[in-house]
């Protein structure tokens, strides 16, 4: 009975520290695959590599949190950084590089759908996205001649495509109203 | 409790065995080397890819169409059950950028016993030309691959998943994939 006890304690000090990691271990994976990563890592891999600097749009905080409102959390966590006459190396940047670089500092999670490039290294676009529970997160980086833009948000399409289908029959709603007055007049 | 512990491991290694041989199935191919050279000689290359995770998320974004008519229905649908959309691009300033050895080698991926040529079309003298591949499970189409190749123009497309020919020029335009290719597909399958 002792000796059944005895094993009953060993088992428990290997299975409770190895549940708690269980538990643990997606709360780290997704701590990791943050903020701290995804579109400030991005952004500022690109102000160190290319010496350039990112111009952030005052407020976007509280513009993120009108988007939120007006969308009933259809669209949030809005980020945007606009590199202005962005020169890369001087005559455009290396496509190849350029996405190896978005590729190491996007961070876990990210999945590279589009990417769109030209040998020239004018015209550069890459799009990644995640799963975000009911939200999918976007990360667009576009790059067209000298204007780079970084754009994150977390967006719920079936909230979003409401909101669209609510705004759509308004104006349809709106637009046959309009018609029948003037029919009448 | 013996018995227990075994059946728990062989349930344990039925869902590894499952999941590997689902994964084997459903996942888009790793880039092929000559797909980087093609991309380094090209002026201009798009890449899409997209999962069955991806596929879902883009058709959510279709849903709020709800004046579409029946066909572009069965076209979200269709893409709804797709598994996988792999399509890559180039485009070339110079014509005849690539050589018949490198289509040969993007075509080798599809010359297994899962997919059977379907068309196998070409220019005489140059090396262009389209070709589609079909998977097909129990008589239904799970997998197409088509190569086109113009004159300064190569276009790979490959989807996973169940497909319906007659839906196949719908799938054009949406995620990348050219419309062109996917009409040409279509019409040299219905032959």
């Amino acid at each position: 009975m002792r000796r059944t006890e005895k094993n009953a304690t060993a088992w428990s000090m290997v299975l409770v520290p190895l549940g708690i990691a269980a538990i643990m271990t997606p709360a780290i994976m997704l701590a990791a695959s943050g903020s701290g990563q995804g579109f400030d890592s991005v952004v500022n891999s690109i102000e160190s590599r290319y010496h350039a600097h990112a111009t952030k749009i005052p407020f976007m905080g509280l513009i993120s949190g009108i988007a939120g409102i007006a969308t009933h959390g259809g669209v949030r966590g809005l980020h945007v950084a606009e590199f202005e006459d962005f020169r890369g190396d001087g005559d455009g940047v290396d496509g190849a590089e350029f996405n190896a670089l978005i590729e190491k500092h996007v961070g876990g999670g990210w999945q590279r759908m589009v990417r769109e490039t030209s040998r020239k290294g004018g015209e550069q676009s890459l799009i990644y996205v995640r799963a975000e529970g009911s939200h999918v997160g976007m990360l667009v980086v576009d790059l067209d001649g000298h204007d780079l833009n970084v754009v994150q948000m977390s967006m719920n399409p079936d909230q979003l495509m409401h909101e669209v289908a609510k705004h759509h029959h308004h104006e349809t709603h709106d637009s046959s109203d309009d018609q029948a007055a003037g029919e009448s007049e | 409790m013996k018995r227990i512990e075994v059946w728990t491991s062989v349930l344990a290694l039925g869902i590894v065995a499952g999941a590997v041989s689902a994964l084997g199935q459903d996942a888009l191919p790793a880039p092929s080397p000559i797909e980087k050279t093609l991309a380094e000689r090209a002026t201009h290359v798009t890449e899409v890819t997209l999962d069955k995770n991806m596929l879902a998320f883009a058709s959510k974004f279709m849903d709020g169409d709800k004046d579409g008519d029946k066909e572009d229905k069965a076209v979200k649908e269709m893409i709804r059950n797709l598994k996988g959309v792999y399509v890559r691009e180039y485009e070339f300033d110079k014509e005849n950028s690539y050589t018949g050895a490198e289509l040969e080698g993007l075509r080798k991926y599809f010359e297994s016993s899962d997919w059977s040529p379907m068309v196998h079309e070409r220019t005489k003298g140059v090396a262009q030309g389209t070709d589609v591949f079909v998977k097909l499970v129990n008589g239904q189409m799970q997998g197409l691959f088509v190569l086109d190749a113009e004159a300064r123009e190569l276009s790979l497309v490959l989807i996973l998943g169940p497909i319906d020919i007659d839906k196949l020029s719908g799938l054009g335009g949406n995620f990348g994939i050219p419309k062109d290719a996917m009409k040409k597909a279509q019409k040299e399958a219905g032959k």
